[in-house]
């Protein structure tokens, strides 16, 4: 299986040392700048291309690991092509982008992956597991948090640019919607407040919203891009008729290391960390090679993708109008 | 004033053998005695306590206490709210206040006119972290306030049946924990409510049938453009370490405050029980609460907390328990600004 990566910064860096870990060979990089493909290309052994479709030629599977806005064109591009698609999570910036996407796909009769590796990181599958098992019996309270410094502060990354990634709620939070969806079944309405709906230039953003299931399960999901740096901190919680699972954002960091500082400003700053045998990029990788090799079942769908979307563009729209918004009612125009 | 005597009217709260304890740490209090409409129940209280029995709350009354703590069931405090005021007594009462804001607001009128002080009991206010917290947000530490995250999660209190009983409670888990932190974020945020969002579910607890949700939610919306979530489910099982927690993460434009008010505590695990047991060895706040209540009188001068801290923080119930049923956001009736 021959891998085409499209798009060379933090993600397609990643992506690139989680496809080594599986038979696949990432045969192409392309991303719009020269200098970061053609280093990419050299660390994977790969072609380093100077269009998307140079890349498609070259490739069975497209991985896609650009930024938001481009998800879409670059997706119906190699849908058309006749190619399987890992696109990375959020599926797409806008609603009928994401639908468009998931058309296209099963028009070429490709895979549509959406890379929500939430799902593989081991804290989550475990507990969804035990969701899965009955031991917390019925679903009523989940609370999810997540949160960091803001990323690329002060800087043109496309990151920082809603328009183009949806900001903190289409970028962050998503994992968690996803998240709960999972496990506490298709969302109904969705109510949010967030910093940014209000202050479109304020410096950082913190949301909370409110996810009702269809289940009657109520969702209680926090993203902040606000904290210091580095402080980066997740935590969940699901409550249910028969038990509780907790998971401070403590325990997700067994190893801890606080050193004096040298002279050299910023050297010493170290993060807590969750050290893991496995890199869950790499649980995720080897879970879409298995799906497009053996035709094992995806763990996260391109439909749960597109319902994730349909969650985070309702949280938006309802941090902005103030109400709560159904999901299935979106237009797909939302933004 | 130099001594207080005091009654106690109920005891169907579980917090009135707590704040008989703090009443009796105070040299100048002397406690009158115990009456309840349940006449088993009072007597049992009376008992185990060591108090004065009497068989009516007019017996109680006829005593001509200086102050009464009242601890009945939510949808009765206003009614001996206004026998206490027309006895002339002062009065703590157990929170919620009232369950509706517009009760709230006639039994601190009924005060008023009477001119005996009426304190909600908000003991959260004076528990030292809690007060740390305030003095770092008022220093402005965390620089402009974007939001905060709190939970007031418990066990459901299943040993007291009428805390599930919708015509005593008035609600469930909205109304019995929603207020204490509404009302600690009103007094560091120092501005009021403008709109309450809540979700509710009777999920937890199934095996009690419930009538009231025991899984809730709000979002409230501040004045001033912050947000926060209280998250007031019953959501910690019988088989929890602790009864519960008041934990508030507050972020804001310097970075992130963590508030768990109960975190002074030790784990113990004993052979032979199932499971790990919290000791707390924090300050205790009921006693802080208690000793503001009988300073207050003694000096003659205001409660820590008024009156119309009650009403705010019941309205604020009122209108989630409100939202959860309608599922649209309600807006505070700011009755101040009111024409």
């Amino acid at each position: 299986m021959r891998v085409g990566i499209v798009g060379a910064g933090f993600m397609g860096e990643t992506h690139a040392r989680a496809w080594a870990a599986t038979p696949a060979r990432v045969a192409a990089v392309y991303a719009p700048r020269e200098e970061p493909t053609r280093k990419l290309a050299q660390q994977v052994g790969a072609s380093a291309c100077r269009s998307l479709q140079e890349l498609i030629d070259k490739v069975d599977v497209v991985d896609v690991c650009a930024p938001t806005d481009r998800h879409a064109a670059i997706g119906l591009q190699v849908a058309a092509a006749g190619r399987h698609l890992l696109m990375e999570k959020p599926l797409a910036r806008k609603l009928a982008e994401g639908q468009e996407l998931l058309r296209a796909c099963e028009l070429a009769g490709v895979q549509l992956l959406v890379g929500h590796v939430l799902r593989f990181f081991p804290e989550y599958a475990a507990a969804q597991a035990s969701v899965a098992r009955g031991d917390v019996g019925e679903l009523a309270v989940l609370r999810l948090t997540r949160g960091s410094f803001q990323p690329w502060a002060g800087t043109s990354h496309w990151l920082t640019d809603e328009s183009r990634s949806g900001g903190l709620v289409l970028d962050l939070m998503i994992h968690d919607f996803d998240y709960a969806q999972w496990l506490a079944g298709p969302v109904e309405s969705v109510y949010a407040r967030s910093v940014r709906s209000r202050e479109a230039d304020s410096p950082g953003d913190y949301c909370l919203a409110l996810l009702r299931h269809r289940s009657g399960a109520i969702s209680h999901v926090e993203g902040a891009w606000a904290y210091p740096q580095p402080l980066f901190r997740t935590a969940l919680e699901i409550a249910g008729s028969e038990g509780l699972i907790e998971q401070p954002a403590e325990s997700t960091a067994p190893l801890d290391i606080r050193l004096a500082r040298q002279d050299t400003e910023g050297a010493d700053i170290v993060a807590p960390t969750s050290p893991l045998a496995e890199d869950p990029f790499v649980t995720q990788m080897r879970n879409v090679y298995d799906v497009l090799a053996d035709g094992a079942t995806p763990r996260c769908s391109a439909a749960d993708a597109l319902a994730a979307l349909r969650i985070a563009l309702a949280a938006r729209k309802s941090a902005r109008c103030g109400r709560p918004v159904r999901p299935d009612e979106l237009g797909g125009v939302a933004d | 004033m130099t001594a207080l005597r005091v009654a106690l009217l109920s005891s169907a709260h579980v917090h009135a053998a707590v704040w008989l304890a703090g009443l009796r740490q105070r040299p100048e209090v002397t406690v009158l005695g115990v009456a309840d409409e349940d006449g088993a129940r009072g007597r049992a209280f009376a008992a185990a306590q060591g108090l004065t029995w009497f068989d009516s709350y007019a017996a109680a009354l006829a005593e001509a206490p200086d102050a009464v703590v009242i601890n009945s069931e939510n949808t009765r405090h206003a009614a001996l709210v206004e026998m206490a005021a027309d006895a002339g007594a002062h009065v703590l009462c157990e929170k919620p206040l009232a369950t509706t804001a517009d009760e709230a607001r006639r039994m601190v009128a009924r005060c008023e006119d009477a001119g005996v002080t009426l304190m909600p009991a908000f003991p959260m206010r004076f528990s030292p972290p809690v007060i740390a917290a305030r003095e770092a947000l008022l220093a402005g530490n965390l620089g402009r306030v974007y939001g905060c995250n709190a939970t007031n999660q418990g066990q459901l209190p299943a040993h007291v049946p009428w805390f599930i009983d919708p015509q005593l409670a008035g609600g469930g888990a909205l109304m019995d924990h929603v207020v204490h932190v509404a009302d600690l974020l009103r007094w560091f945020f120092g501005c009021e409510l403008r709109e309450v969002y809540a979700l509710a579910n009777r999920i937890l607890y199934p095996e009690l049938e419930p009538q009231v949700e025991t899984g809730a939610v709000v979002l409230l919306d501040f004045e001033d453009g912050s947000f926060a979530s209280i998250d007031c489910s019953w959501s910690r099982p019988p088989e929890y370490p602790t009864w519960g927690n008041v934990k508030l993460e507050i972020v804001g434009e310097r970075g992130l405050l963590t508030l768990d008010a109960f975190r002074q505590a030790s784990t113990v695990f004993r052979r032979g029980s199932p499971g790990a047991q919290l000791a707390y060895w924090g300050s205790d706040a009921n006693q802080g609460l208690i000793d503001d209540f009988v300073d207050s009188l003694l000096q003659g001068r205001p409660p820590a907390i008024s009156g119309e801290d009650g009403v705010r923080a019941s309205a604020i119930a009122e209108a989630a328990l409100q939202s959860a049923r309608s599922g649209e956001p309600v807006r505070l009736q700011n009755e101040r600004d009111a024409p």
